[in-house]
């Protein structure tokens, strides 16, 4: 008899199973708060390349392109012979002391020859999910349905109906339990077997896992067959964990269990695993010498010189090959950038700048910058988009606040826009009118969804509906520019202020010092200091949060440059500062601003707070932004698919305001596509240099941070966000079919938490195909981030040993490290042996596994 | 070991102490709860030094990364499922666990 600690004892161990099961999952944020993650952000504590195995195992999933296109690559020139001998060079150091093989009365270096392998070598096979469940391997149909029934019951969970699911207030697998039994799409003994499901969910799954014969020991790989079945769902699950969403991985494998247990047991038909899902041999080094000798051209070799080269061969298993691929690939960016970083520079003369222009570090804003410093007068810096206040906000029309701040914190202060003085009634007009506009557009949802309302509606809106719709279609800007019109005449925007009542004063002057100090200006001011946010205005599109600001949970972060401002224009704050040893002069004004990335437009925020005096400046500000931002939507046009080549700025600049106010364009912007780097340096490092908008720069100044509280705020924070985005690309590019959201054209939204493909399947992870593809080409490349600092190398080892996460990133190759102290010192590569010059070690993996670990056997991370 | 002769009435209970990664306090707390203790106490930003080398306090932007020290107090009935299911969760990351006996004044409190 169990007794009732047994009973405790074996649900506990059951749930702490689930939670390390639960690891290899990704957490898929909801669309409104879209966060770019590492998919494989739980296996960051494996070395990258043991990593994507794993992940090769348990999804089916490539973790880099695929040879074929890298030997395109190859012959385009954008990987060289050059790039591959050095990166077999830096993994097989003794290379190139080996003697000269004698085949066919050719001379052929083990070099030549490996590097024939990659270039023509047999093809690997392709990864094959081994992680499977019972129904899997023996009656893939059932696994079918139970993916099906999963499908079904999340979206019905999630999706946020007109019609919601009963029972749905008491708890997923409540209602799912109560529910399921009468589904008729089942058979008559599996309802019966639905119906004497546990009333725990803890006990459904190890009854289930009894049922299915899975031993304690094999559990957690078990468990893990079933969440990555499906991992979408399975993801956005991990992201219920600790929100009170009345779901969590216990309550959804308990669901796919129970229903496998139960389909399997009433299952009369043949059993047997699919036919194509056997794994694929792999060719011998004989084989494989054997071809490439043909693929070289070289006449018939002997046994003798054919086993010779298969011994060179098997140094590299086909399987390690494209690991080495992506080596050359990253080698070669990484290489010519940090050449051109090291390359000495001209000096611009310049006087003192009139203004500093903060951006946040996100890839996008250094074309932006690079295109507003060539106007002269203006000193540029990067700094994390949330200015460094972690704020939950609550706009003037009130309802739920937004947490504005990156995901790895929790806000600090309730921040709330308020009426600007003597603005009582503009406030309420404002007010009163966005309620009614959002009252229409909920009236016409609601009466869209209800059951026979869409037949008045259609009767009673239907002739403005739809030329609206062709208007929308034919003529967006115009369009827009109409709705724009009409929400300004019922909602006419009102003068508003940030409240700094929920910010104690002491941690205003905290704050602005920490943000002054970590971005590197604490002395120089200009007589305007712009901190400007960012967020991306575009149509019908759920991705839109993907294209806002990372360092802002994924939104829009004006509120958050304002509150910065308002902060740093406060007198008593700037007095506090004056003690702490920074002093602003009493002319610099700061300043709030966004920048729209779809239309590459920059909005000055609180105008009306700005005294007269600085009209001038606010005018060249005004003038000199629209400048930057037409170059820049010039530059970014020549790669936007559809639009003309060689736009002039004007041209451009109207171009991609049609372009965003297209309800039918799936590509907007382009966002991050192309992020590979990294800079944590003065801007004199990167300053007139094209970076072609692929790096994040985050400014940093060694000698300001003497305590190295700045870096290290800068390397666990910003570097960790920059690094989930470069990942989330990463994968998305690279495994599409797990990793990335499929095509944007046959999305279906679920409520607020993402899409599906279809009318049902599996949550899309990761970003739409058209996020970092045009369709022929790919616009991203997949590369892992190179972080690039410069500062003291003994700052950066102590800050790295006392953070274990930077051990995992660096240590493990998740991230290279390249570092200089100053401009005359040549860059190094953090290594776990110590530092090393980049040239000798550049594209050198940390950790270099074996191919034959038996890292089956491990069930956890 | 018994209770203290100057404070009789005390109750003997198990105090379990438990130092993680901020990632993985969630789980922690949560199996706590599920075990039926009636609550904990936690503590983030911890820094000290120990197995894996010294480890960083309180982060500015970070609070996943850093250590947070959980304690809770259950009867003896209640401890062996929160070690069962504990034991493995440390086995997998880096945080470490103590376990004592204490005495309570209240133990309708943490029962």
């Amino acid at each position: 008899m169990t007794t009732t600690t047994e009973t405790s004892t074996r649900r506990a161990r059951l749930r702490t199973d689930v939670t390390l099961a639960a690891k290899v999952v990704p957490t898929h944020y909801p669309l409104e708060t879209f966060i770019a993650v590492n998919p494989l952000a739980g296996l960051e504590g494996m070395p990258f390349e043991q990593a994507i195995r794993r992940a090769g195992d348990l999804y089916g999933m490539q973790g880099t392109l695929g040879e074929p296109v890298f030997r395109d690559m190859h012959r385009q020139g954008r990987i060289t012979d050059e790039d591959l001998d050095r990166v077999l060079r830096r993994r097989y150091p003794n290379l190139t002391a080996e003697p000269a093989l004698s085949i066919g009365g050719r001379q052929v270096s083990p070099q030549d020859l490996l590097r024939a392998d990659l270039l023509h070598g047999l093809d690997a096979p392709k990864p094959l999910r081994r992680f499977t469940t019972r129904a899997e391997e023996n009656a893939p149909a059932i696994a079918d349905t139970v993916d099906a029934q999963t499908s079904k019951w999340c979206s019905a969970f999630f999706g946020g109906a007109a019609w919601p699911l009963p029972g749905r207030e008491k708890g997923f697998y409540a209602a799912w339990r109560a529910l399921a039994p009468a589904d008729r799409s089942l058979s008559r003994a599996v309802r019966a077997d639905l119906r004497r499901a546990a009333q725990r969910a803890d006990d459904a799954v190890l009854e289930a896992l009894t049922r299915l014969g899975v031993a304690d020991d094999a559990r957690i790989p078990y468990l893990q067959a079933h969440l990555t079945r499906m991992p979408g769902w399975a993801a956005h699950v991990q992201w219920c964990a600790g929100r009170e969403a009345g779901i969590d991985a216990l309550d959804y494998l308990a669901m796919r269990l129970t229903y496998e247990a139960a389909l399997l047991a009433a299952h009369r038909g043949p059993v047997g695993p699919a036919a194509d899902e056997q794994p694929a041999d792999l060719p011998s080094a004989r084989l494989r010498a054997a071809h490439l000798i043909e693929a070289m051209g070289l006449t018939a070799a002997g046994d003798d010189e054919l086993a010779a080269a298969a011994r060179v061969l098997t140094a590299l298993p086909v399987t390690a090959r494209e690991v080495l691929w992506q080596n050359a690939f990253e080698a070669h960016y990484r290489d010519e950038l940090l050449t051109t970083l090291a390359e000495p520079r001209q000096r611009v003369p310049s006087g003192p700048p009139h203004t500093q222009f903060v951006s946040c570090i996100d890839t996008r804003s250094e074309g932006f910058r690079r295109h507003l410093e060539s106007l002269g007068g203006y000193e540029t810096l990067g700094f994390a988009g949330f200015f460094a206040v972690a704020i939950r906000y609550t706009d003037i029309v009130g309802g739920q606040p937004n947490d504005l701040c990156p995901v790895l914190i929790a806000p600090n202060h309730d921040i709330t826009e308020a009426p600007a003085p003597d603005a009582d009634g503009a406030v309420a007009r404002q007010v009163a009118g966005v309620s009614t506009l959002a009252g229409a557009e909920s009236a016409f949802h609601a009466a869209k969804e209800a059951f026979a309302a869409p037949f008045t509606l259609a009767e009673a809106a239907g002739w403005a509906a739809a030329p609206l719709s062709a208007a929308k279609t034919l003529a967006p800007a115009a369009s827009a520019g109409l709705r724009r019109r009409l929400r300004a005449a019922v909602a006419p925007a009102a003068p508003t202020v940030i409240n700094l009542d929920g910010m104690p004063h002491n941690e205003q002057v905290l704050f602005a010092q920490v943000a002054l100090t970590t971005m590197g200006l604490t002395k120089g001011f200009g007589r305007l200091v712009v901190l400007c946010s960012h967020g991306s205005t575009t149509e019908n599109n759920p991705y839109q949060a993907s294209l806002d600001c990372g360092a802002c949970g994924g939104q829009a972060g004006a509120p958050n440059s304002r509150t910065a401002v308002a902060i740093l224009n406060r007198p008593e704050v700037r007095a506090g500062l004056c003690s702490l040893g920074i002093e602003i002069p009493a002319d610099t004004l700061f300043v709030a601003a966004q920048h729209d990335t779809a239309v590459d437009r920059i909005t000055l925020l609180d105008l009306h707070l700005i005294p007269a005096e600085y009209d001038g400046d606010i005018a060249r500000l005004r003038d000199d932004v629209a400048e930057a931002g037409a170059l820049l939507a010039a530059e970014r046009s020549a790669q936007l698919p559809g639009a003309a080549r060689e736009l002039s700025p004007a041209r451009a600049a109207r171009h991609v305001v049609t372009r965003s106010s297209d309800w039918a364009q799936v590509y907007p912007e382009w966002g991050l596509a192309g992020n590979a780097a990294f800079i944590v340096a003065p801007r004199e490092v990167t300053r007139g240099i094209d970076l072609q908008r692929r790096t994040f720069l985050h400014s940093y100044e060694a000698e300001v941070d003497t305590d190295a509280s700045a870096l290290e705020t800068i390397l666990t924070a910003p570097l960790v966000v920059a690094q989930w985005i470069n990942c989330q690309y990463y994968f998305s590019t690279v495994s599409p079919q797990v990793f990335g959201a499929g095509t944007k054209t046959i999305h279906n939204v679920v409520g607020k938490v993402g899409v599906i493909a279809g009318h049902t399947g599996d949550l899309q992870l990761g970003l739409p195909w058209q996020s970092v593809s045009d369709g022929e080409r790919l616009l991203h490349e997949p590369l892992r981030l190179m972080a690039v600092v410069q500062a003291p190398l003994a700052r950066i080892d102590t800050i790295v040993e006392r953070n274990p996460i930077l051990q995992e990133l660096f240590g493990n190759d998740w991230v290279a490290l390249a570092a200089r102290e100053n401009p005359e010192q040549p860059w190094q590569r953090w290594t776990r042996a110590g530092w090393r010059p980049w040239e000798e070690i550049g594209g050198t993996e940390n950790a270099n596994p074996t191919h034959d670990s038996n890292y089956n056997e491990e069930m956890v991370p | 070991m018994t209770a203290p002769t100057s404070l009789p009435a005390l109750t003997k209970m198990t105090k379990v102490e438990v130092v993680v990664p901020g990632s993985e306090a969630h789980a922690v707390r949560e199996l706590i709860q599920s075990v039926g203790a009636t609550g904990y106490t936690s503590l983030s930003g911890v820094s000290g030094l120990g197995h894996h080398g010294y480890r960083q306090g309180r982060l500015l932007f970070n609070q996943q990364a850093t250590l947070e020290l959980i304690i809770t107090v259950v009867p003896a009935g209640k401890a062996d499922a929160l070690l069962a299911g504990l034991l493995p969760l440390l086995d997998a990351s880096s945080g470490v666990m103590f376990v004592t006996e204490t005495f309570v004044s209240r133990p309708d409190y943490f029962s």
